[in-house]
């Protein structure tokens, strides 16, 4: 028996286990399993993308030794500040809460719920790149309007949805585990590119 | 911070913190690439039974592996404080930008491959799964790799000024 039909398996058990009482080892380790690999897309997915909206749940002053929380650009002597703490722990307890509710909804919803966040992810910042390049170099009107990420919301959550719908599930099960490589390679990538100012001057 | 620097001199107790993060570092590749290197290597046949990948028992490195990465991760983020200081504002100033661009990358290796750690951890228990084989080297795989980034961008930024430069 594999262990990804014993996660597949875990949730079914679930509802037994209300009847049997405490859960067994199986289904521990199979909520664990659908934990870790829950923990792990989100939080490389969640990083990528607060870094890029530079959402740290807390700024750290260095020079000054503070603390505040949130955003907080640095005032006049206080010295760069830094981002990087509050960007992960900000993920970690994000990717904490989308683990542990993934141990409580169905296998196949999670999966669906998994392409679904991963294309919302890839298709969000395309189509806000597609607005800025149409309101740029195709735009006959003032479409300045167009320049917002709340605008290119729901095109990319159509498409999202589209592309959850089509994905056929016995796909969506076989690649659930792959998205553990796919979202922090793709994550490195959005994140390298960021940082190509520094490899170009 | 202070009773510290009341025994020693601030510049020695961060010498030795880098040098301990060093250390670490030295044990973490080791432990990682033999592990990587295993998963790798194609699995071995002897008279009809298979044998195991390697003659390394690859799944013990597994806590330590953890347990090193985490460390180390913490000591990088506490080293990290007198780096941002110290180190990249004379680097900005000196114009070290391959080196600034690439130890700002480090820390995005290193925050992918702490996110990775738990599947990291639940795929290498016993008994392995074989359903879970391919992700499994992969993912160890990956964790080499940040690893080795984050030890050579690492090793030159301490060139640039660190213990010994």
């Amino acid at each position: 028996m594999t262990q990804t039909l014993d996660v597949g398996e875990g949730f079914s058990q679930l509802d037994s286990s209300h009847a049997t009482g405490a859960p067994t080892a199986t289904q521990t380790s199979a909520k664990f399993g659908t934990f870790a690999i829950t923990f792990g897309i989100a939080f490389t997915l969640l990083y990528t993308v607060l870094e890029r909206l530079n959402w740290p749940l807390f700024t750290y002053q260095p020079a000054v030794d503070k603390l505040y929380f949130w955003l907080h650009r640095p005032l006049s002597g206080e010295g760069p500040p830094m981002y990087w703490y509050g960007w992960i722990v900000n993920a970690a307890i994000a990717a904490f809460v989308v683990g542990s509710i993934a141990t409580i909804i169905s296998g196949q919803r999670l999966r669906r719920a998994t392409v679904f966040c991963c294309a919302l992810a890839a298709l969000w910042p395309a189509a806000l790149a597609a607005l800025r390049i149409y309101i740029t170099g195709w735009a006959t009107f003032d479409a300045d309007f167009l320049d917002s990420v709340w605008v290119a919301a729901p095109p990319a959550f159509v498409g999202a949805a589209a592309v959850t719908y089509y994905v056929p599930a016995q796909l969506a099960e076989r690649a659930w585990t792959s998205w553990l490589l796919i979202v922090p390679i793709a994550g490195l990538v959005v994140l390298g590119n960021s940082l190509l100012i520094y490899f170009v001057r | 911070m202070n009773i510290i620097f009341s025994i020693i001199r601030e510049d020695t107790f961060w010498s030795i913190l880098l040098f301990v993060h060093f250390l670490l570092a030295v044990g973490l590749l080791a432990a990682v690439t033999l592990q990587a290197v295993a998963v790798l290597m194609p699995a071995r046949q002897v008279a009809g039974h298979f044998v195991e990948r390697s003659p390394v028992p690859t799944a013990a490195y597994t806590a330590l592996i953890v347990v090193l990465y985490v460390l180390q991760a913490l000591m990088g983020a506490w080293i990290y404080v007198k780096y941002r200081i110290y180190v990249r504002i004379p680097m900005e100033a000196l114009r070290h930008w391959w080196t600034l661009g690439s130890f700002e990358l480090k820390e995005h290796f290193v925050a992918m491959g702490l996110g990775l750690l738990p599947a990291y951890w639940y795929f290498w228990r016993q008994p392995l799964s074989a359903e879970h084989d391919g992700i499994r080297r992969w993912v160890t795989v990956f964790l080499a790799l940040t690893v080795w980034y984050a030890f050579i961008v690492g090793h030159v930024a301490n060139d640039f000024r660190g213990v010994g430069s």
